[in-house]
């Protein structure tokens, strides 16, 4: 950190809140706020002077609790920059009359109890989040009595209690007595890799090797301390890492395989009494230890949410943000510019953080280096003349790409290019038809749907298909040689999001017995979420279909995805029994009805047309 | 495991299991014993251990799980495993589900079926006397009246 707060070409912003980010690939717009830190930075010498002097004591948070720190402090000792910040929530300062003791003694006179937050406006082409993880907080785990017991600590306490920079400047005691403790248990797994509600059903990644290597200073600074660690599997996955935990157990670390039960304190002594079946033995065991560590997992940043919209980011079920893609595109977001590294995207280890930075620095070079960006040729365009300035496409753009119009001075929205991926959800909702996509215009897929029913309509299923899902599983199911009905015709969109209401009833008008829409599962819409307003607009055609009196099972939605081949002909099965039942009356009343609603609204259309003419 | 002599590796069991309500979440267990440090079966008994419990029923060891000196019967229900499982097996319910096949199958031992089948004759447990008559008597409380027995005996048909 030091070196970068030093590099010529890095300016470094530490205590400042991102307020919001505007503009596309190239050409963002970021606003920052730059809280008061009421010491000026470049003047303190951090000489402690102040802090010397300050009447304020409260718990040290970076000490995890176990020291205190004054009102004016150094967060850490390499913090960067180094100089001395007043936290005004505790400071006694604002009043000049009740304290103001450290302005008093400073010499350089750094300090400033008027400063105010300030705003600073960038222009970045590219950004790159890393906002890290929190830990979790074994408080729900009650059996472990970390809230009740001084003796049990988290794996971050014990961090701070053997660190030579900590509260006993590294002299390992445990809370209680403030005696070296002589044995020592790790519990592993808490908070982890559990379904109950209680903690995160995925694996933290890091905690096994964490208590490795604690296991391992514990050996080295304390040999004769008797360590043990109760754990379901110790997952050593990575260079090295086997190594590290053979080393453990050679150093005569006892891996105990069995979770343990309710964790009773001794009030004589405060030593920790644990009971735990040994499941390689199939044996109750009990174990007095002095000192217990909850071997905590980690969690996606409690406050990750503002980030979140500020870069139209999402997530995954696990709370942890989402890549573009997980093979393919692992540090893009799927916002065009934005790249994500470190914990922010899943639990991991130093080296891989670096080897994630690494590469998001480096995909982030290659748009800088070259200037300019291409763009796929499908995107949205408007056509202001039939804009009624309604705003819906702004408000369902996933990637933020529609500038939202303006009603009273008649201004049609603006659709950023650079910034539009080419989803169709904008086209699809425009109630104007003011929205056209390139290469998937109304025409064009009107067309399609017409060759669909010129012969024979009722044997033919029209299916839309999106194209990073539906329609590669559907190639799916073809190099797999399924066997489904050939009653299916396909017509591809990029996204489910496109399909229109227009498209659905033009097929009915035109004698389908079935339509099917299908696109990803809301978890792998290749468009961030424009697959929900799919979900949305299917509610409201199949409400419509009910009060036209047309059976809605007629339509139906499948989430079908590029590896499900299985499902692809399955769906084709099920629908090929489903369009034998549909009958010709049935397709007949469905056609006169539609036929009825269309000269309805074309009545009612040239009327408005009429009214505009004779005003 | 406990029992010496070979057995047979049956996995068509863990799907017999499923198909019993509140027997499906077995095949999450990934043993990590957590169950077991609190049971207070397993305290007082050498043999009761819900974890291999569970490894018999996803191997399928029938024969040793459906019998009626089987260990399953040391279980108290006090749903301790059930809280303390990080996998949400809740062990308590496939024990509970293994008793149920116990009793299908003809297997419940014989004080099980004399405590339950009093239900089925009178739609209490404990069979009242006069003594807890006069009691109740005493105590100021009312007799204990009949059961509609007729009715409970359609609901257990109706499984």
């Amino acid at each position: 950190m030091m070196d970068v707060g030093r590099h010529p070409k890095v300016e470094l912003m530490t205590f400042s809140e991102v307020e919001s980010i505007t503009g596309f690939v190239g050409n963002f717009n970021v606003r920052v706020r730059q809280k008061a830190r009421y010491v000026d930075a470049s003047e303190c010498t951090i000489c402690a002077e102040c802090a010397e002097v300050c009447p304020v004591a409260i718990p040290d948070a970076y000490q995890q609790g176990f020291s205190s720190r004054k009102a004016i402090y150094l967060p850490f000792p390499q913090a960067v920059p180094s100089a001395y910040v007043l936290d005004m929530e505790n400071c006694l300062g604002n009043n000049p009359i009740a304290c103001g003791k450290c302005a008093e003694v400073c010499e350089k006179k750094c300090i400033d109890y008027d400063d105010q937050d300030k705003f600073v406006d960038l222009e970045v082409g590219v950004i790159i989040a890393a906002t890290g993880m929190d830990v979790y907080d074994p408080t729900a785990y009650d059996e472990y009595g970390y809230t009740r017991y001084e003796n049990v600590i988290t794996s971050m306490e014990f961090e701070r209690l053997i660190c030579a920079g900590g509260p006993t400047d590294g002299h390992f005691i445990r809370p209680s007595d403030r005696k070296a403790p002589q044995s020592i248990g790790f519990i592993q797994c808490v908070g982890s890799r559990s379904r109950d509600g209680r903690g995160n059903p995925y694996c933290s990644n890091i905690c096994c090797m964490n208590t490795v290597k604690d296991t391992l200073l514990l050996c080295d600074h304390y040999p004769g301390i008797a360590t043990k660690v109760f754990y379901m599997d110790i997952r050593a996955f990575g260079k090295g890492f086997e190594d590290l935990y053979m080393r453990s157990r050679e150093e005569g670390v006892r891996y105990i395989r069995g979770i343990p039960g309710t964790v009773v304190e001794n009030p004589e002594n405060g030593n920790l009494v644990l009971t735990v079946e040994n499941t390689t033995t199939g044996q109750l065991e009990e174990h007095e230890l002095e000192m217990l560590v909850l071997s905590q997992g980690v969690i996606p940043r409690r406050d990750g949410d503002q980030i979140k919209h500020l870069l139209t980011l999402s997530t995954t079920s696990d709370g942890f943000i989402m890549e573009s893609h997980p093979k393919l595109k692992p540090v893009d977001a799927p916002t065009k510019g934005v790249f994500i590294a470190g914990c922010m995207e899943s639990p991991k280890d130093v080296k891989d953080s670096v080897t994630q930075a690494g590469a998001a620095a480096a995909r982030a070079s290659i748009l800088l280096n070259a200037g300019k960006t291409r763009i796929e040729a499908i995107t949205s365009q408007i056509n202001s003349e039939l804009c009624n300035f309604c705003g819906i496409c702004a408000k369902v753009c996933p990637y933020n790409a529609i500038l939202a119009p303006d009603r009273k001075a008649k201004k049609a929205p603006i659709i950023i290019q650079a910034a539009c991926a080419g989803c169709g959800a904008c086209a699809a909702e425009c109630p104007q038809d003011a929205i056209g996509m390139r290469h998937f215009t109304n025409d064009q897929i009107m067309a399609q749907v017409d060759a669909i029913l010129a012969v024979e309509p009722q044997k033919h299923l029209v299916t839309f298909a999106c194209n990073w899902c539906s329609y590669a599983g559907g190639d799916n199911a073809g190099t797999a040689r399924l066997q489904y009905p050939t009653s299916c015709r396909l017509i591809r969109t990029m996204c489910s999001g496109r399909v229109d209401e227009k498209f659905i009833m033009r097929a009915f008008r035109m004698g389908a017995p079935m339509v099917l829409v299908s696109g990803c599962h809301f978890a792998d819409c290749h468009y961030i979420s424009a697959v929900r307003w799919t979900q949305k607009r299917m509610d409201r055609i199949w409400s419509k279909l009910d009060r036209l009196g047309i059976r809605d099972d007629r339509l139906r939605l499948e989430w079908i995805s590029a590896a499900e081949g299985q499902k692809f002909a399955k769906v084709m099965r099920e629908l090929e029994d489903k369009v034998k039942s549909v009958t010709k009356e049935e397709i007949e009343f469905t056609m006169k009805v539609l036929a009825e609603e269309e000269a309805k609204a074309q009545e009612k259309k040239a009327k408005r047309q009429l009214e505009v003419t004779v005003l | 495991m406990h029992t010496q002599e070979k057995h047979k590796i049956d996995f068509s069991f863990r799907e017999k299991l499923n198909g019993i309500a509140e027997g499906y979440r077995h095949n999450f267990c990934y043993q990590c014993g957590a169950c077991v440090a609190d049971c207070p079966a397993g305290m007082y008994s050498d043999h009761f251990n819900p974890r291999l419990i569970l490894l018999k029923a996803l191997l399928g060891f029938e024969d040793e799980l459906i019998r009626p000196d089987s260990e399953i019967w040391d279980c108290t229900n006090c749903y301790t495993c059930a809280e303390r499982c990080p996998q949400d097996v809740r062990p308590v319910d496939v024990i509970i589900a293994l008793k149920n096949l116990c009793v299908r199958t003809g297997n419940a031992p014989e004080l099980i079926l004399k405590t339950s089948d009093p239900v089925l004759t009178s739609g209490i447990t404990t069979k009242i006397t006069s003594v807890v008559d006069r009691r109740r008597q005493e105590m100021g409380l009312a007799p204990v009246g009949t059961y509609p027995v007729d009715e409970l005996k359609k609901i257990t048909e109706g499984d």
